[in-house]
């Protein structure tokens, strides 16, 4: 009986253990947080199908434990994921993370770790990220939220020693819209079912950062 | 001839119903205007619905670039209905008081009486039009400010202000040549009626079969693109992410000759029929 409760008992720390913070992601993570205040110039290109933009600018602004801000002369469309780059919606609540092995990219090796929340408030159900070790941040990120799809996100950086994206990829799953020609003039009814009759789109958003000021 | 239109711009602007036709349009703009507004609210939130899902959005799309473009939409019909009763008006009116027959009993050549009434006609369509871009833009953006535009035309389509500016003021111009067409047969509807009620309800009439037949398919590529009811809407061309120029002067040439030719018959009847 002492023996099946100790094998127990090292099951559990170990499955425990297994389930925790990957020690890696929690290395970034520390980096990241180091990071108490930037500010950048965006560049906003936007490839979806039935959507026209010209690139748009504005500036975005980091304060350690707060939501990124946006401001902009233009109208501008902010992706709700992508960039959050101190991984904080990640880590919101309450996780563990799962480590899936290495995968490789353009002939580099990352480490792929789950996270996946245990708090029924996140917002996301499974997230997967590329971490790249060898310079300490995050390369990939594909995010599964409950309401709005799945986010991937690709970050290139300007040189191995920078901590912050020089460039963001952003992809994601979007409904096509259907407006009837001349929606604006008169007689015209909007029938939103019909406009939603196509089903899901991908589209792109590429971010390109620049001109960064960080306070450490 | 230059003294003929000189007379005829002077009947225009002295009769009453112009300065109220003016009124009316300047009152039905700040209708529009206000209406669009609330319009505009409805409009960018279907428009915008399923894009809040991926995005947040800086800064604001309901400004006087997409009033101006909602008070073009609704503009197009009431403008003609209005310069058709006054630009017809102008014939009818000598019909019934008889001045025709004051004025001809002049040495004047019937043919060049008939052209300066076109000709002023012309002009006034254009001032009017002038008037509302000036008025639309001055209270558009003095109300609501400036700030980029978006039109579904197939695909939501962004314009910077600066931009969405000029395609406005180009959308203005190409509206005018339908303005044009549409006084212009009204003066040859009252040619071929004389009386100003037949006149008035035959050019409602053809400004609403127009504007009906503006929708239909005809099933032939070619009569589509010539017809002239087809044709006033050229200006939404403007409103395409990459504009079709080829379409905007093909389709402005032909308007320009449909109301040639309108004039042409105008001009051929009104020498041939008795004045009396």
């Amino acid at each position: 009986m002492k023996w099946r409760l100790l094998i127990w008992s090292f099951l559990y720390c170990f499955a425990t253990e297994a389930q925790g913070i990957d020690p890696d992601l929690w290395r970034i993570k520390q980096r990241m947080d180091s990071i108490l205040q930037f500010s950048a110039n965006l560049k906003l290109n936007v490839d979806i199908s039935f959507i026209n933009m010209p690139a748009k600018y504005a500036r975005m602004n980091y304060t350690k434990g707060k939501p990124v801000k946006f401001s902009s002369e233009d109208f501008v469309m902010i992706p709700k994921r992508g960039l959050d780059f101190s991984l904080n919606s990640l880590m919101e609540f309450p996780f563990i993370t799962v480590p899936r092995g290495e995968v490789a990219r353009n002939g580099k090796k990352y480490k792929a770790i789950n996270i996946i929340p245990t708090d029924n408030r996140a917002d996301f159900s499974i997230a997967l990220l590329l971490l790249d070790l060898q310079h300490n941040r995050v390369a990939e990120t594909e995010i599964n939220t409950k309401k709005d799809g799945t986010y991937n996100l690709l970050l290139q950086y300007e040189n191995s020693s920078k901590i912050l994206p020089e460039q963001v990829e952003v992809n994601f799953e979007i409904e096509k819209i259907r407006i009837p020609l001349n929606f604006m003039g008169k007689d015209t009814d909007i029938d939103r079912k019909k406009m939603r009759s196509e089903g899901p789109k991908s589209g792109k958003i590429f971010l390109q950062i620049s001109n960064y000021q960080i306070r450490y | 001839m230059k003294a003929l239109i000189h007379a005829e711009l002077y009947k225009l602007l002295r009769q009453s119903k112009t300065w109220y036709a003016l009124a009316a349009l300047l009152l039905i703009e700040g209708v529009i205007l206000f209406s669009a507004y609330f319009q505009g609210k409805n409009i960018l939130d279907i428009l915008l619905d399923n894009l809040k899902r991926s995005f947040y959005f800086e800064g604001s799309l309901l400004n006087g670039n997409l009033l101006v473009y909602l008070i073009l939409n609704t503009l197009w019909f009431h403008l003609p209905l209005i310069l058709m009763i006054i630009v017809s008006g102008s014939l009818t009116a000598e019909y019934k008081d008889r001045t025709l027959q004051t004025m001809l009993l002049q040495p004047v050549s019937k043919w060049k009486f008939i052209l300066s009434k076109y000709l002023v006609a012309i002009g006034f369509t254009l001032a009017v039009v002038g008037l509302l871009a000036i008025t639309s833009f001055a209270l558009s953006y003095s109300l609501f400010g400036k700030g980029d535009l978006i039109v579904y035309i197939n695909t939501l389509n962004f314009f910077p202000s600066g931009d969405a500016f000029v395609r406005l003021q180009y959308a203005f111009a190409s509206g005018a040549l339908s303005m044009i067409f549409f006084s212009v047969s009204s003066l040859t509807l009252a040619v071929i009626f004389r009386e100003a009620t037949k006149t008035w309800i035959v050019s409602a009439l053809f400004l609403i079969l127009s504007n009906l037949l503006l929708k239909v398919d005809f099933g032939n590529n070619i009569f589509n693109r010539i017809f002239f009811a087809k044709l006033n809407d050229t200006w939404q061309n403007f409103f395409y992410f990459n504009i079709n120029w080829t379409m905007v002067y093909t389709n402005s040439l032909l308007l320009c000759g449909y109301s040639l030719l309108f004039m042409a018959i105008g001009i051929v009847l009104f020498h041939k029929k008795d004045i009396g």
